[in-house]
């Protein structure tokens, strides 16, 4: 492990207070939705009620006759150029043309003075349907009798994937023992406690978007497509985004409707979904059915994993075709093999499409390989724990699907794990009723290419000094939607100046101020915006020394800055302020600004999808959880959990915690609560609050939470990625900690109480029966 | 509660009657002309641009609306304006007096407790009004006073800490690395 | 989400609330916290041309006990009235955790005992602890007032016996009884903020180890709260056992006849019968009302 990890940071490695903090607490911080336009219209979308159906005709002239009704939309208003992750995927339109393809499709929209009127404008629109029979079952949706939804995409296959490393099947036959397990995923939705807005506005022809979103420039470069506008006329800003979790990375119906009605009405236009609109916007977690093989020698050391899954894409691509290749792609990354196959089929069904929900397409697939692992050590006597530390993946290894890897303490993890939870003296130990369990996780720190085919850099980032040196402005594509980045980026910034944390400000996620970021999503922004930040913040240090030096007659090499002081090692007597020297470089020399960028090193093989999963770094954990089940009820009761992180260097101790928090906690509401349903006509049962159960304070574990020192070569003062890795072991974690309790293997997400009931119910008639 | 008598017909049929209420909202004394159908959150955002009280969920499940109604919380989302004519209502803006930082809102920036910060107005005003009857709770009573509140980037560790912290009592959450 | 228009009426007597409902006929609604009915009007379940607000009614927040009547518990009491009632603590705690267990904080500062009766909802927490206390209710409307025994009041999921164009609940009465324990089991698929997929109330009266008489009352697994009598009828004067009482929670699965919902199968809500009837039995015999 490198020395620089033990270097003494005058900003980084504190735990500053948040810098939006005091307005958050206030009341001051506005949102989207508080915002307000002279002459705003408010705008709402009126959506498929069926799950498909052709669309004979679309009769607006009710609706627009109602006073306040000052525009009523469809498809034939609208650009139709289709839209979607990539062009071979571009499948969706900003309004159904011919068909709606799930509950909840858009198919007009209306602006109006206020949103009641919205209401009652909707409620006259009079669309006749014809209904068509639905795919709703992702795993008929390929058979022949089945609808097509898509034409061009012929049984419903949205992708297929096969990608085969090493010899799977010698690894197979050489193994000491083979087992197949299958399990099977939940349909879960980002729950952003913020509903998605956006308001929209023209001036002459050039178009301004406040929106919620997590990725302000992917808006603008889509927005810009669909109008035929040059990027630069298209402004895209966020205000503060009340949680995204991957909900917020791709632009919907309220950007692009809002534009066009705030053409025709030549307004701003506020458009927002409720509560229920946004779970059918959805965009959430895909459902996947996985089966995995994998052959271990007689130590239980893996030789080779078959994994071959197919999941719901729901009705359109969305992020969709990133998240298939996710599932797989992340499986190599905390044990080492070196024989690996995977296949996926992602299909299209009639129910709301799924996006990137916080792990992308990594968690579910590593709930079934953390049970099967377990299954594995199970048959062969072995605990979970020495299983998972003889496969651990060591530091400077690449696993058979080409990813590099530098910093890796998994095994590190694994062993402060064992020890801080007791596992020890629980495993095995603990009374019925009672289990242990653990599971591991690996996620990037930022993908290595870009979210669109472009040659852009992944990240810059512009710093301008005050003219009199007493403040500091960072201006950044990076995007704040609660995680903290604007906060770390600004110590950061700090540091890398020899500034102060408590002088800087933030511009920060506005397309036309801020230079391009690709914004908030794959963990990136600590190590990717971050080297952006520390070199422009470097470039600023280069400035200030050079003026210092000119300022004092000293050789610039013998100075440095820290905190805002500049100084000479060993020379007392060589002080100056950071404000003075500042001041004097704006006199003589003008406005005192440092640029960076970041672009990745090129990574990855050259195999059909080599690209999703590569990055700089790749964060390691491990958790265990404790739990207790009522043994007639099935209730779970969970206790404890312990998280063990390697995310190399902290910037902000108390805010890397908060994500670790965070990402748990979305991780347990999965494992446990969470689950959209649906009736049989593809309708969400549950589009409320109350029956999608997200935790409640009183449902929370205490949690405990550690690091293991790490430093990461390709990041900034060696830093890597918190934000989504605690979110992958959990469901496992959970899933194992039951199976230790009860004996019972809940082989489907989420394991709520009536599964596990059912489970030991049936445990016990098995039992009976022999 | 004084009512206006609008008999004006329109073409969409009688207009609604209209009625002005007084609230006092944050000590000031504030008149509202509201329909029948003003729900108090609508009032407080946009009629008295106090936006720092949020809607999340419209449905009483998420809290993001609460506000102090006469010292209790409650989900301005299923308040009728009407209901609350004469109350004084306390909402996230008037927590903070003459600028001063209160104890709980201090101790949730100073416990990293605030994240994407829309949960936090009802965050903060839930446990303030558990802390005025009952100074130093209990964990499970703070998380018990919290429950209406869902906050879905923090698991609640973290506002917990700062709940605990601002009534000086310890949680078991502060525990943090130690095993139990 | 909005509300349809809408006229608002705040009746200061209870007499002029009666004659304005009368008045109005089938277009008014009754409103008391409003966390069912706001709810309702914003799904447009519900559009009432009029809305009759009880909110100027503070006699109908009371709760007192009144010797020889019993516990008095106005309409418009909230549920953390209940919650904090120290007339309640002293004489049915039971009633006061039940209330406890609904929803969520703000919802029971501003839900309503008699809204959560009239609601009707057959996964309410409050019905079965009072139907297992015996509870009746009184009804008044505009010339006529009269009292109904709580078990008797509900006909259906969102049905109940009062006269929607006449009748205001007033008031909901525990007596004075022989009772010497009593609690309500909430089984819900969350901590907090969750509808009960089953619910079971056992009130019992002891004598020493003897059971003279109980009364089990189960929530979500009918149409309506329903009393378990086939489970009352085999604790009648025995001594208590664990065996005993989880026979009875055998009877009392007998008496449920539960739907299968998004929150759970009929085959496991009648599974947590039994496992609820048998608990909460022996929480109130060996810890009295709670």
């Amino acid at each position: 492990m490198s020395d620089t990890v033990k270097q003494d940071y005058a900003v980084i490695g504190k735990s500053v207070p948040k810098i939006d903090g005091r307005e958050k607490v206030t009341g001051a911080a506005r949102y989207t939705a508080d915002l307000k336009f002279p002459n705003m219209l408010y705008g709402k979308i009126l959506t498929s009620p069926f799950a498909h159906a052709r669309i004979i005709s679309i009769d607006t002239s009710e609706a627009e006759k109602i006073p306040g009704v000052r525009a009523v939309i469809t498809h034939k208003d609208a650009p139709t150029l289709k839209y979607g992750i990539s062009p071979a995927r571009w499948d969706e339109n900003i309004f159904c043309i011919d068909t709606v393809k799930f509950v909840g499709d858009k198919v007009a929209a209306v602006a109006c003075i206020d949103e009641q009127t919205c209401y009652k404008a909707l409620a006259a629109i009079k669309v006749e349907y014809e209904e068509l029979p639905a795919v709703l079952d992702p795993l008929r949706a390929t058979e022949e009798d089945q609808p097509q939804i898509h034409p061009e995409f012929v049984r419903n296959i949205n992708a297929e994937i096969h990608q085969d490393f090493g010899d799977v099947e010698a690894a197979f036959k050489e193994a000491h023992y083979v087992r197949t397990d299958t399990f099977v995923g939940n349909r879960t939705y980002q729950t952003p406690i913020e509903p998605h807005t956006a308001t929209s506005m023209w001036d002459g022809e050039k178009l301004t978007v406040y929106s919620s979103t997590q990725s302000p420039h992917y808006f603008q470069y889509y927005i810009a497509r669909e109008f035929g506008l040059p990027m630069g006329d298209v402004r895209v800003l966020k205000t503060y985004v009340g949680g995204g979790f991957g909900g917020k990375l791709e632009p919907t119906g309220l950007e692009f409707g809002g534009a066009i009605l705030a053409k025709i009405t030549g307004r701003p236009v506020k458009m927002f979904y409720d509560r229920a609109e946004m779970f059918a916007h959805n965009r959430g977690r895909h459902r996947q059915y996985m089966t995995i093989t994998s052959g271990v020698d007689k130590d239980g050391k893996i030789l080779g994993v078959h994994a071959d899954f197919v999941m719901d894409g729901g009705a359109y691509t969305s992020l969709g075709i990133a998240t298939a290749y996710y599932a797989g792609a992340m499986l190599t990354l905390t044990y080492e093999f070196d024989n690996f196959r995977f296949d996926m089929l992602r299909v299209y069904t009639n129910l709301p499409a799924c996006g990137a929900q916080r792990g992308h397409g990594a968690p579910q697939p590593r709930y079934a390989f953390e049970a099967h692992l377990d299954n594995i050590a199970k048959d062969l006597g072995i605990d979970p724990m020495d299983i998972r530390i003889l496969n651990a993946r060591r530091p400077n290894t690449t696993t058979p699907n080409e990813f590099l890897v530098n910093s890796c303490e998994m095994k590190a993890c694994l062993e402060k794990a064992r020890e801080m939870s007791g596992w020890d003296e629980k495993k095995g130990k603990l009374p019925k009723g009672r289990g242990i369990g653990v599971a591991t996780g690996s996620f990037v720190s930022g993908a290595g290419y870009p979210i669109y085919r472009t040659d852009l850099p992944h990240a810059a980032a512009m710093i301008k000094v005050g003219e009199d040196g007493t403040s500091a402005t960072l201006y950044t594509g990076a995007t704040d939607i609660g995680q903290g980045s604007d906060t770390v980026l600004c110590q950061m910034a700090a540091e890398a100046m020899g500034y102060t944390y408590e002088q800087m400000k933030i511009v920060a996620a506005d397309t036309e101020t801020t230079p391009h970021d690709f914004g908030a999503y794959a963990s990136r922004q600590t190590l990717m915006s971050g080297a952006a930040v520390k070199q422009a913040g470097e470039e600023v240090k280069t400035q200030m020394l050079e003026t210092a030096a000119e300022m004092l007659d000293f050789p610039t090499v013998d100075l440095d800055i820290r905190s805002g002081k500049v100084f000479s090692p060993g020379n007392e007597s060589v002080t100056l302020t950071f404000e003075e020297v500042a001041r004097h470089f704006f006199v003589n020399r003008g406005p005192l600004v440092g640029k960076g960028s970041y672009t990745p090193p090129k990574l990855g093989g050259k195999f059909k999808g080599a690209a999703v999963g590569t990055s700089p770094a790749y964060s390691f954990a491990a958790q265990v959880s404790e739990v207790e089940i009522d043994e007639e009820t099935g209730e779970v009761n969970v206790l404890d959990v312990w998280d063990v992180h390697d995310c190399g260097t902290v910037i902000n101790p108390a805010l890397l915690e908060a994500q670790v928090h965070g990402a748990l906690f979305m991780g347990l509401g999965e494992s446990i609560w969470e689950e959209v349903k649906f009736d049989d006509k593809g309708r969400i049962a549950n589009p409320n609050l109350s029956e999608y159960r997200i935790p409640t304070a009183m449902d929370m574990p205490v949690v405990h939470s550690a690091l293991v020192d790490s430093y990461e070569p390709a990041g900034p003062w060696g830093v890597k990625e918190v934000g989504e890795g605690a979110t992958l072991p959990t469901m496992g974690c959970f899933r194992n900690a039951i199976f230790d309790a009860m004996g019972v293997s809940i082989n489907s997400l989420p394991l709520g109480f009536e599964k596990v009931w059912r489970a030991m119910k049936e445990q016990r008639e098995e039992g009976a029966a022999e | 509660m004084e009512t206006i008598d609008d008999t004006r017909k329109t073409t969409a049929g009688p207009k609604p009657k209209r009625y002005v209420i007084d609230l006092t909202v944050n000590g000031d004394p504030r008149t509202v002309v509201v329909k029948g159908n003003a729900l108090l959150v609508n009032v407080l955002r946009d009629e008295l641009d106090l936006t720092g009280t949020k809607k999340g969920c419209e449905l009483g499940d998420c809290g993001s609306c609460t506000v102090l109604l006469d010292g209790t919380p409650v989900d301005a989302c299923l308040v009728l304006a009407l209901e609350a004519d004469g109350s004084e209502i306390v909402t996230i803006e008037g927590v903070a007096a003459h600028g001063e930082l209160d104890r709980l809102q201090a101790a949730f920036v100073d416990k990293a407790a605030v994240q994407c910060g829309y949960c936090t107005p009802g965050m903060i005003l839930s446990p303030k009004a558990l802390l005025a009857g009952n100074p130093h709770p209990t964990e499970p009573e703070i998380r018990a006073a919290i429950a209406g509140n869902l906050c879905r980037c923090t698991g609640y560790v973290n506002i917990v800490r700062a709940i605990a912290a601002a009534a000086e009592v310890e949680a078991v959450v502060e525990q943090g690395g130690e095993a139990r | 989400m909005f509300l349809p228009d809408f006229d608002y009426h705040a009746p200061e007597t209870l007499a002029e609330a009666c004659d304005l409902l009368r008045d109005l006929g089938p277009s008014a609604k009754i409103l008391a916290g409003g966390t069912d009915l706001l709810i309702k009007m914003k799904h447009g379940l519900v559009t009432p041309r009029a809305v009759i607000s009880l909110k100027a009614l503070d006699e109908l927040k009371t709760i007192t006990h009144v010797p020889g009547r019993g516990v008095v518990i106005g309409a418009r009491a909230t549920h953390n009235d209940l919650v904090n009632s120290p007339v309640l603590h002293e004489h049915f705690l039971s009633v006061s955790e039940a209330a406890h267990k609904m929803a969520n904080n703000q919802i029971r500062n501003r839900g309503t005992v008699g809204g959560n009766l009239v609601n009707a909802i057959p996964s309410a927490d409050l019905p079965p602890i009072l139907i297992a206390l015996d509870a009746w209710i009184t009804l008044v409307g505009s010339n006529t007032s009269r009292t109904v025994p709580l078990h008797t009041f509900f006909t259906g999921p969102s049905c109940c016996v009062i006269d929607p164009v006449d009748e205001i609940l007033t008031e909901i009465v525990l007596p004075d009884q022989p009772t010497t324990g009593s609690t309500y089991l909430k089984f819900g698929l969350r901590r907090s903020g969750a509808l009960s997929v089953t619910g079971v109330a056992a009130a019992v009266t002891m004598d020493g180890d003897t059971i003279v008489d109980s009364r089990i009352c189960l929530g979500a697994v009918f149409p309506v709260p329903v009393r378990a009598h086939d489970a009352e009828d085999v604790l009648r004067g025995k001594t208590w056992s664990d065996e005993l009482l989880a026979e009875a929670g055998e009877a009392a699965s007998c008496c449920a006849l539960p739907i299968t919902d998004i929150r759970g199968t009929a085959e496991y809500r009648l599974d947590l019968v039994r496992v609820l009837t048998k608990r909460a039995l022996k929480r109130a015999i060996t810890e009295g009302h709670v």
